[in-house]
């Protein structure tokens, strides 16, 4: 999606001469950190008090599955980077295909995270009501997707646009940069999330 | 406490009396009459002096300033006035003055802390009586403890060393420190006492706990202080401090069943009510006793000590009569000396089996499913009611 | 004008000459834009922040008048000793509504009024940096506030038995409290007025965010050249803290109500107490939103004194980087001292000690700046002008406000004081003395700049005295009130508590408040309708706002403005030559304006019409689910459009028929 937002003043009075766009993604970005602390400090308080009725982190958890579509997301990171600097370099077709390897690495992670949340509900009967565990881990993982899941929605937009004669390499390699850094954050919350909800019960 | 008397002090309430606000009020917090309250009480009034004394300057400052500078008809309209536009000096000098004029009330607050936190005899309030190293009670002897729940919308107290629930009014013994332990049974309460402490909340899943301790004899209101639903203006209690004698003869008293309206024991009274209703006297008393154990469905929700009636969703009825209010202090039956009113009582109690859901909406022994709201009770029968309610005591 | 003499930035003053308004502009998308629209059409997809800001203005003094009518009928409960003219319930949602309308949709959004009206002029831009967003928070808020207050009519629609919620509860209107503390909030405790307030609180707050980002980005990336961030008026720093503490406070808040709607609407257990849950968790989430936004409603009317005592001093602000910095600590600090809000529920005595003496800290920044504020007066030439008086009664009622705040940061003595009336005189004077006057100031300040009329008569006088003496007779009696033992949130009382003479004695004074403002309306009015123009400079300003017409002209700057020092027109007027304000000379093309666009309202439609279907989902209306969802569709759909019409844009030439 182009022109997601409009800047109206002309670049060369910018006193920061950092980007309006880029600079805004940074402070959502800041803003997202509290969300993302709000819900981990939630999951952690809970993890440290909640009374575990039934409900065994360790027994439910498929730690290889979820490990390797960690890994998965973590790569669609880099054919993001490759992604922001093949438009930088003007290069479309590179480009694109870079895209594609994010939205399928993506959306991986997505299917991933999916089949987790059904195998979770349908054989280790962990639901939404299960105590405070099952609340905090569907609420902040849910969470996480749905993050996962826009970006998705921006990156293919992004690159249906890039069909499109208005799409212009140099005009564009800010908003695309912009999208990257999103999706860099949500790689990192991941990580964030993965140690603080999956690994800390193995320690 | 605060190393300033209170009596010092108390010439501060001359103004304030002035305008026209009674501050023997009976839930007032400035006229303490426990220890807890007393302490609070000096620390808010040294808050209050310091503030006033910076207010008095800074007020003042801005006062004048504001004449002395205002613009005069023989200023010049060509020249302006000094454009200075700070004072590194002032500014930093104005800062450390209020830094330590906060230092003065931060000392004695950090101490309180402490000393309002934990038990007087537990070791660790020595940290707090570092100060003075004065503790309320050296006393190593188990305090006594009390139990007090919050519900929508009144209180219970239970005395686990003694066997004792109460609904609504408790007693304690006078220049004894008691720990209360307090518990939220729904949603949030708060227990506030003013003239024996500062409040403490009731939360669900949670321990909280306060002690108290007051050296004075009487009759105190307290309220629920944290906002819990619809009723919750209603939500009061009451607390009478007892000499330690009278406070025995009040345990005794209360452990004690109230008598059965006929028959020699409740178990007799129960099975006759049942079997042989004819061979009861056909007394208000008694009618009132049997629409309690029977069609009232009283006995679902309340608790008469020593019967069968053991419901624990409403308040303990053991001796309700020795209430001198009723609905959770909503409803008073107390004369002006203090002793219990027993025509506004019979009134009061009628008035509550009858129309609790217009005195108290929201209330559960109307709203309940089980409740009153499903019972067809007819006058006659209410008033009956009333008056076997009246004979707990 | 002063201006006027010097060649080099004399602002042209004549209507634009739009040179490509004859034929309608069309999008990417290939629809045609509503530029030079005018009527309706024109306010629903303006774009310009100086009418996105009289919305914001309209829009916060309407719900004023919603919040202050809930605040009489609280008051006139509270007259008399068992009263019955509300019922405990009607009691509960009014001040429950009181409290969220006064916070939420009075006070915050005045203040982004200022915000929006005031950022591009004082810092020499034309515009904000995103203005189709600007106009999506607008819209998003206003969305909230109705889902919000929607609840009314539901609740009227009850009353005539047109309408019942699913569970059967009538209180459909929201009262659990402003504050909405687990567990009562909970569905076994409360019916779908809670639903309300969350859906509407989460609307809301993605306007807040949505705005805030954008001022952010507006002030660091906008300024004109020279006006470094050091030269900044002291409104637009504090507007910055703001906005930086609305996006970090807001966060947590999200995270709770989105907590409480999982509980409430799937089942979840974050609060239910059976399960695990932890209601002391709601209250520390709660606050740690809650606090900062004490701050949020109080920062900027800190800015708008501290722009208006320099002009009535005719001296420079005392201590310029002392102010800006103590706002700092203030933002800083107010992120730590959430938990002296729970002093009673039980936190142990360290914690209570460390949220103690934080609380402290926190009055010497805020006592910096009246310090400050009084050294500013020191030395000065004080004009008692109508904005005048009213920062000179906020800086007074402010203090009064701030010293019992001191008194509660003594967390034992806080012990008796809280939820008492002591608490509700103490931020009554902190949100009316404080936040209330000081924007009633600014108004009186810029609205000359803002509708080009001037304020007549004496009426602005009577305004401030009575406002000031309402105050006062309705907050300070409440003082005593606590210190005797009510609680707040009480609908009423026993005649042997010994409030009543007091409580009388508030209820007259909320009336005079009433009719305080009542006056300020009436004032407003009718200097909109026939003040006499006010010219460009009216007050003998000292910011660049008041170097060009006014009302200001679309694009506000004819010119670029260049800064030479802090309050540039100031010394643009009295000071030496190398300060003069010159100017960047004008793009051949003409000013670069930004097209008018329907789609940020759309995608605010959405969210009204998701955060209304979830609340009437959870009160057992057919089809909600499916509303909602396609309430969420809108959304998108307005944002995907908004995204692929283009910037577009067009082009006035100020000077062309000047010259």
């Amino acid at each position: 999606m182009s022109h997601a937002h409009d800047t109206t003043a002309p670049l060369e009075h910018v006193p920061t001469g950092l980007d309006n766009k880029k600079l805004m993604m940074w402070l959502f970005l800041a803003s997202d950190c509290m969300f993302f602390g709000t819900l981990i400090t939630t999951h952690l308080v809970y993890r440290k008090i909640y009374e575990n009725v039934g409900v065994d982190p360790i027994h439910i958890f498929d730690i290889e599955l979820t490990t390797a579509s960690s890994f998965i997301l973590l790569m669609s990171s880099l054919f993001m980077a490759l992604a922001v600097s093949a438009i930088h370099k003007g290069s479309i077709k590179s480009f694109r295909w870079n895209l594609v390897g994010v939205i399928i690495f993506g959306s991986l992670f997505l299917a991933g995270q999916v089949y987790e949340f059904n195998h979770f509900v349908t054989h280790a009967g962990l639901t939404i009501s299960s105590g405070t565990f099952g609340s905090t881990f569907y609420v902040m993982t849910g969470t996480h997707g749905v993050h996962v899941a826009l970006g998705l929605l921006w990156l293919v937009s992004w690159l249906c646009y890039s069909f499109s004669p208005r799409f212009n390499a140099h005009q564009h390699a800010i908003d695309i940069e912009t999208a990257g850094l999103y999706w860099h954050f949500v790689d990192i919350v991941w990580i964030v999330i993965f140690t603080a909800v999956y690994l800390i019960e193995y320690v | 406490m605060l190393g300033i008397s209170t009596k010092r002090l108390s010439w501060l309430g001359v103004p304030l009396l002035l305008s026209g606000c009674n501050f023997q009020a009976r839930q007032s917090f400035v006229d303490p009459k426990g220890i807890v309250a007393q302490d609070q009480y000096d620390l808010f009034l040294l808050t209050v002096w310091v503030t006033a004394a910076i207010f008095a300057l800074v007020g003042g400052a801005l006062l004048w300033t504001v004449w002395r500078y205002r613009e005069k008809k023989t200023d010049d309209p060509n020249t302006l006035p000094s454009q200075s536009h700070g004072n590194p000096l002032i500014e930093i000098g104005l800062i450390g003055v209020s830094v330590a004029l906060l230092v003065v009330i931060a000392i004695p607050t950090l101490r309180l802390i402490w000393f309002t936190n934990d038990m007087p005899n537990d070791p660790e309030s020595n940290l707090g009586s570092w100060f003075d190293g004065e503790t309320a009670e050296g006393s190593d002897e188990e305090p006594l403890i009390i139990l007090a729940k919050g519900w929508q919308w009144w209180f219970s107290f239970e005395y686990p060393q003694l066997g004792i629930t109460t609904g609504n009014e408790f007693a304690i013994p006078a220049g004894k420190t008691v720990r209360i332990e307090l518990r939220g049974e729904d949603v949030i309460h708060s227990f506030w006492l003013p003239k024996i402490a500062g409040k403490v909340d009731m939360i669900p899943g949670r321990n909280n706990n306060m002690w108290i301790r007051t050296d004075e004899p009487g009759y105190y209101y307290g309220q629920c202080a944290e906002y819990c639903g619809e009723a919750h203006a209603y939500m009061q209690f009451r607390t009478e401090v007892l000499s330690e004698e009278e406070f025995e003869k009040w345990v005794a008293e209360r452990r004690e069943t109230p008598k059965p309206p006929a028959g020699k024991d409740w178990n007799e009274f129960i099975s006759l009510s049942a079997s042989a209703p004819e061979e009861l006297p056909d007394t208000d008393i008694v009618q009132g006793a049997r629409h309690f154990f029977g069609k009232g469905t009283c006995v679902q929700c309340h608790t008469i000590d020593g019967t069968f009636a053991a419901g624990k969703l409403g308040p303990n009825l053991t001796h309700v009569a020795d209430n001198r209010s009723l609905a959770a202090g909503w409803m008073e039956n107390i004369n002006p000396d203090g002793s219990i009113n027993r025509e506004q009582q019979l009134e009061n109690l009628y008035e509550w089996v009858r129309n609790s859901e217009h005195i108290k909406p929201g209330n559960l022994m109307y709203y309940d499913p089980n409740g009153l709201q499903n019972v067809e009770l007819s006058d006659q029968e209410v008033h009956q009611i009333a008056v076997f309610l009246q004979s707990l005591r | 004008m002063s201006l006027s003499t010097t060649k080099t930035a004399a602002p042209p003053k004549s209507a634009p000459h739009e040179h490509d308004s004859s034929k309608a502009a069309r999008s990417n998308l290939g629809l045609v834009r509503p530029d030079h629209t005018t009527g309706w059409k024109d306010w629903l997809t303006t774009v310009d922040h100086k009418k996105i800001g009289a919305m914001y203005a309209i829009f916060s003094l309407a719900f004023l008048i919603v919040g202050g009518v809930e605040a009489l009928a609280i008051r006139a409960q509270l007259a008399f000793a068992e009263n019955n003219l509300v019922s405990a319930e009607t009691y509960n949602q009014l001040f429950t509504m009181h409290g969220t309308t006064m916070v939420f949709l009075a006070v915050m959004p005045l203040s982004s009024a200022f915000f929006n009206f005031l950022v591009p002029l004082q810092i020499g831009a034309r515009d904000v940096a995103f203005p189709r967003l600007n106009a999506f928070s607008l819209w998003t808020f206003v969305a909230g506030a109705i889902v919000i207050n929607l609840s009314w009519i539901f609740q009227a629609a009850n009353a005539f038995g047109w309408f019942t919620p699913i569970d059967g509860r009538t209180d459909i209107v929201p009262s659990a409290g402003w504050f909405g503390y687990a567990p009562l909030t909970g569905d076994q405790y409360s019916g779908i007025g809670t639903d309300f307030w969350i859906f509407g609180l989460q609307v809301l707050g993605i306007a807040s965010v949505a705005a805030s980002l954008n001022f952010i980005v507006t002030i660091i990336n906008f300024r004109a050249p020279g006006l470094k961030m050091m030269r900044l008026p002291v409104f637009i720093w504090m507007t910055l803290i703001t906005s930086f503490l609305i996006i970090f406070a807001f966060p947590p808040i999200t995270v709770a109500l989105g907590e409480l709607m999982f509980d409430r609407v799937f089942g979840a257990n974050f609060f239910r107490v059976d399960q695990g849950g932890q209601p002391i968790l709601w209250q520390h989430l709660f606050w740690v939103f809650g606090h900062p936004e004490v701050y949020i409603l109080i920062l900027p009317a800190m800015g708008i004194v501290s722009e208006i005592l320099p002009v009535f001093s005719r001296k420079p602000l005392f201590g310029y980087s002392l102010i800006v910095f103590s706002g700092a600590v203030i933002g800083f600090l107010g992120f730590a001292v959430w938990s002296h809000h729970m002093f009673t529920t039980g936190l142990g005595k360290v914690a209570t000690a460390a949220f103690s003496l934080l609380t402290m800290a926190i009055a010497v920044p805020t006592g910096v700046k009246i310090f400050n504020w009084i050294g500013t007066l020191w030395g000065g030439r004080i004009k008692f002008s109508v904005p005048m008086v009213f920062s000179l009664g906020f800086i007074w009622m402010f203090m009064m406000g701030g010293f019992s705040g001191i008194m509660h940061s003594a967390a034992p003595a806080d012990a008796q004081q809280q939820d008492s009336y002591f608490v509700v005189a103490h931020f009554h004077y902190v949100l009316i003395g404080g936040s209330i006057l000081s924007l009633l100031a600014g108004i009186y300040f810029w609205l000359p700049k803002m509708v080009g009329k001037m304020w007549y008569g004496k009426l602005g006088y009577w305004v401030s005295a009575t406002v000031v003496v309402g105050l006062n007779v309705t907050f300070f009696p409440m003082h005593f009130l606590g210190m005797i033992g009510m609680p707040r949130r009480t609908h009423t009382y026993l005649e042997g508590t010994g409030w009543q003479p007091m409580n009388l004695v508030c209820t007259v004074g909320a009336f005079i408040l009433a009719v305080g403002i009542f006056l300020f309306l009436w004032d407003l009015i009718r200097t909109i309708r026939k003040g006499p123009p006010a010219g460009d400079d009216p007050w003998d300003g000292r910011t660049l706002e008041w170097t060009i017409p006014s009302p200001p002209p679309s694009y506000n700057f004819a010119r670029t403005p260049i800064v030479h020092s802090r309050d540039p027109l100031w010394a643009h007027k009295h000071g030496k030559a190398s300060l003069r304000i010159g100017s960047v000379e004008p793009d051949p093309h003409g000013i670069h304006m930004p097209s008018q666009s329907w789609f940020p309202l759309l995608a605010s439609a959405g969210f009204f019409v998701l955060g209304l279907s979830m609340a009437l989902k959870q009160a057992g209306v057919p089809f909600c689910g499916y509303i909602a969802i396609a309430g969420l569709g809108i959304t998108v759909l307005g944002i995907y459009l908004w995204a692929l019409e283009g910037p577009g844009g067009f082009h006035v030439h100020p000077e062309e028929t000047n010259s």
